[in-house]
């Protein structure tokens, strides 16, 4: 039986990669090139021009100036949205009142999650797992998760709760939606009985790493901590394919579209992925496109005149 | 009609879905009355699916018999699957696709709606509700995922919700605000255009003011209004003779200079319904000493693009015409004048569309005229423009092109009483009329502009202006944009707020031939002026 659990969680571990990866894939394989879709404020402009919004084209031809990107405006910029959910706070502020500490938990527990991998490695290499430091890290994980779980399992209630109140957010909110909070809420709950019903939480967790480590499918000696773990591989595999692969997906969201601001004269990548994408092969089957059922590409279709006289008239 | 409308009611309630009573739309500060919504007719109910509610857009034939009803629904998930393949939608299909599988159904969108709120929150009008639709028949019908139904919710797909999804797409202005307050980024306004997109580019229905009044008159006989090269050539002819003598400043506007350094690209609209917009253009570029021209190439002379709004073949087939116009007269850029649409068109969006050999540099008026007013070319005397000033943004310039400063560095130079709208810059709200409306008037679409769309607008100008509203002071809005100023003419005319409240409207260039020291002053009239 424990090796079916250990089995589970290399399978959720798997899993979590090669969606998360194919997720990102199909985003990539969608287009080679799609086009300029910004939204400003963009922040790479620099803070002078992202405090009102502006843009690089505001500059008398721009086209001859050499193009200034200011990675760290970037970053800054999706480390604020993500580590304070800014545009929650600022659009939806009663949401996020009750997102916030759910979202944080996840932070806190995906960062205790991070702690304790490399906790676990350096006790294979040979770093003594009851010296000062380790010790440091139990303490700092044990709080941490005692914490995390109790902001998910809150903030997962309370969410719940709010879109079943709000009549507006009713209508939108589906059967999978409540099944993936409910699951958090299970997951911050199973965390909490884990750690409140045994010596250490820190010690199970660090133990089942190592174990996943060195495939070593030894008995963790806590029902509540299997049963976390269980609800927590469900959510791995859960989050790449439901709505909340947002997780993964906004950064292309925010930097490649939202933020996606790079003229053409920049890019001779792009000069060149233009004029491929030209000759995809169009079946719209509108008359002003190809209605005539006749194969043409993009280049065909920009250059045709539907309004044209025809030469039979 | 439905009281509490659901997601489901597209597909189910018989008839007109809803109807936005008029006592729950907001109250504004200005006099506004709201405009009574015109029943449809007996005809138009027994032949045109005019279902969704008071207004009707696209005109779709109602289907027969079942085989027309089948018929409908199939050739829609025919264009919808188009609409997900590489090969015909390359231009959008990340970003479409991204907005299907991420939203979390947040409803952070629904108060940056201008519909929304100004429609009295009605659901419909919730910008998540069509692409909420939209996603459930993704994921049910085209997807066919396991237990899609239950994941996503059910929605039943039949003709009327086809139909209703069609008009969906024509109540939103593609402002994208919505887009901009989304946390994880999905964009409402971009799912709006994609449907749009796929009745057009698949099932050949459009608005006949943006296809067949619109691109397709533009790129039959030049322009979009009509008016063919030679059209166009006398027209500007006569409002060079008429405004030589207007300001007292001889003024001659060139056509088809090989080599000058810009190619000046107006919305064609601006020659017949604001010749003054021309002239100012053509009074700053000559009185700044600039080498210029407009083209009268065919297509050339009108910047106007409505495929931005509907359709991506249309598109780039106009930008295409531009720009070849351009490199064909040998000009060092095309400078864009006021229009919105027209900026984005040619500058954002056909600079991934048209191959780059093809392209020739663009600008955008405010910046230009920001250097020459900046730069001292011009002799201005500010107190000519004594009067208060508020600023409309273009959503095409600013929010989504990041062109806000040029337009306020000017004003600030020519306006002493320039003052902010709330909710300005890039948080601005449209004028109502973007994304085609500003040139529609039928099927109740003008009501609704003067309604819903345009209500938010409104109180933004009321609130500009809440010091000194009233007939005694003379007010301008600055609207550098054409299809705005159009909205804007329809709401200040409905509500008579020319004479209630002394206002006046136009563009940037107005206001700075207005302050022009060596031009008769008096430029901009109001209402009773000689």
């Amino acid at each position: 039986m424990m090796t079916l659990f250990y089995l589970l969680g290399y399978l959720a571990v798997l899993g979590f990669i090669c969606l998360a990866a194919l997720k990102i894939r199909t985003y990539l394989k969608a287009s080679p090139l799609h086009i300029r879709w910004e939204l400003y404020p963009v922040p790479h402009e620099g803070p002078k021009k992202e405090a009102y919004g502006g843009s690089y084209m505001e500059e008398k031809n721009w086209w001859t100036h050499k193009r200034h990107v200011d990675h760290w405006e970037d970053i800054k910029a999706i480390l604020v949205e993500v580590l304070c959910l800014h545009a929650t706070y600022e659009h939806n502020p009663k949401l996020w009142i009750r997102t916030y500490p759910f979202h944080v938990g996840m932070y806190m527990l995906m960062g205790g999650t991070i702690i304790l991998v490399c906790a676990v490695v350096l006790q294979l290499f040979g770093v003594d797992p009851e010296g000062g430091l380790m010790i440091f890290v139990a303490n700092v994980i044990n709080a941490v998760v005692l914490l995390g779980a109790f902001c998910i399992a809150g903030g997962g209630i309370a969410l719940i709760i709010r879109r079943r109140e709000d009549e507006g957010l009713k209508k939108y909110t589906t059967a999978e939606q409540y099944i993936n909070l409910g699951s958090f809420v299970v997951f911050g709950v199973l965390t909490l009985c884990a750690w409140a019903f045994n010596p250490s939480y820190y010690q199970l967790a660090r133990d089942f790493i190592y174990n996943l480590f060195t495939f070593n499918f030894q008995p963790l000696g806590s029902s509540w901590f299997v049963l976390n773990m269980l609800v927590g591989f469900f959510l791995m595999i859960a989050i790449p394919v439901t709505n909340m692969g947002h997780l993964i997906m906004k950064y292309f969201m925010y930097h490649d579209i939202r933020w996606g601001d790079e003229a053409t004269i920049y890019s001779d990548k792009n000069k060149k992925i233009i004029d491929e994408m030209l000759q995809y092969q169009v079946t719209w089957s509108a008359p002003h496109i190809a209605g005539d059922g006749t194969p043409r590409n993009w280049v065909d279709v920009a250059t045709t005149n539907p309004a044209a006289p025809k030469n039979d008239e | 009609m439905k009281d509490k409308l659901s997601l489901k009611d597209v597909s189910t309630v018989e008839g007109q879905m809803v109807s936005i009573d008029l006592k729950d739309l907001p109250e504004l500060a200005l006099d506004v009355k709201p405009m009574p919504w015109k029943p449809f007719t007996e005809e138009q109910k027994e032949n045109t699916a005019c279902i969704l509610d008071d207004v009707c857009v696209l005109n779709i034939p109602k289907p027969k018999n079942p085989q027309e009803e089948e018929e409908l629904v199939n050739k829609f998930l025919e264009g919808m699957r188009k609409l997900f393949s590489k090969e015909n939608n390359w231009t959008c299909l990340p970003m479409l696709e991204s907005s299907m599988e991420n939203c979390v159904q947040c409803n952070s969108c629904s108060e940056a709606c201008h519909l929304w709120e100004m429609s009295g929150k009605n659901e419909m009008y919730r910008p998540n509700y069509r692409s909420e639709i939209f996603r459930r028949i993704y994921h049910q019908y085209i997807k066919k995922e396991p237990f899609a139904k239950w994941r996503y919710g059910d929605i039943g797909l039949n003709w009327k919700t086809v139909a209703r999804l069609g008009e969906l797409a024509y109540r939103c202005n593609v402002c994208r605000r919505c887009a901009q307050t989304c946390p994880i980024g999905v964009d409402n306004g971009l799912i709006a255009r994609e449907i749009r997109k796929l009745f057009s580019q698949e099932l050949g229905i459009h608005p006949r003011e943006l296809h067949e009044k619109g691109t397709m008159n533009q790129l039959k006989v030049g322009s979009s209004t009509g008016m063919t090269p030679e059209v166009v050539r006398e027209n500007v002819e006569f409002i060079d003779e008429d405004y030589s003598e207007i300001t007292g400043v001889g003024i001659t506007t060139p056509f088809d200079v090989k080599g000058a350094d810009i190619m000046l690209l107006h919305n064609a609209g601006e020659i017949m319904a604001w010749p003054e917009n021309i002239a100012a253009f053509s009074l700053i570029f000559q009185e700044a000493g600039l080498s210029w021209t407009l083209s009268s190439k065919a297509v050339a002379y009108d910047g106007v693009n409505y495929g931005v709004f509907y359709d991506d073949a249309q598109l780039a087939r106009i930008a295409l015409d531009h720009m070849l116009a351009a490199k064909e007269l040998g000009v060092k850029k095309v400078v864009v004048g006021e229009c919105g649409h027209a900026n984005k068109a040619l500058t954002v969006l056909a600079d991934r569309v048209i191959p780059y050999e093809y392209q020739v540099p663009r600008e955008s008026c405010y910046v230009t005229l920001r250097d020459i007013i900046l730069a001292g070319r011009l002799k201005l005397d500010p107190s000519r423009n004594d009067f208060p000033v508020t600023l409309h943004d273009p959503c095409n310039v600013v929010r989504l092109m990041g062109i806000v400063k040029p337009q306020r560095d000017i004003l600030h130079k020519i306006a002493p009483k320039f003052r902010e709208m709330p909710c300005h810059g890039v948080h601005n709200y449209c004028c109502g009329g973007g994304s085609g409306f500003a040139i529609m008037t039928r099927n109740n679409i003008d009501e609704w502009r003067g309604n819903i769309s345009g209500r938010k607008k409104l109180w933004q100008i009321g609130e500009a202006f809440k010091e000194c509203l009233g007939p005694e002071t003379k007010k301008y809005i600055c609207a550098p944009c054409s299809n705005c100023k159009g909205q804007i003419r329809e709401l200040l005319e409905h509500n008579d707020l020319y004479s209630k409240n002394s206002f006046a409207y136009g563009g940037l260039v107005e206001l700075i031939v207005n302050a022009m020291s060596n031009v008769q002053p008096g430029f901009i009239k109001w209402e009773g002026d000689e």
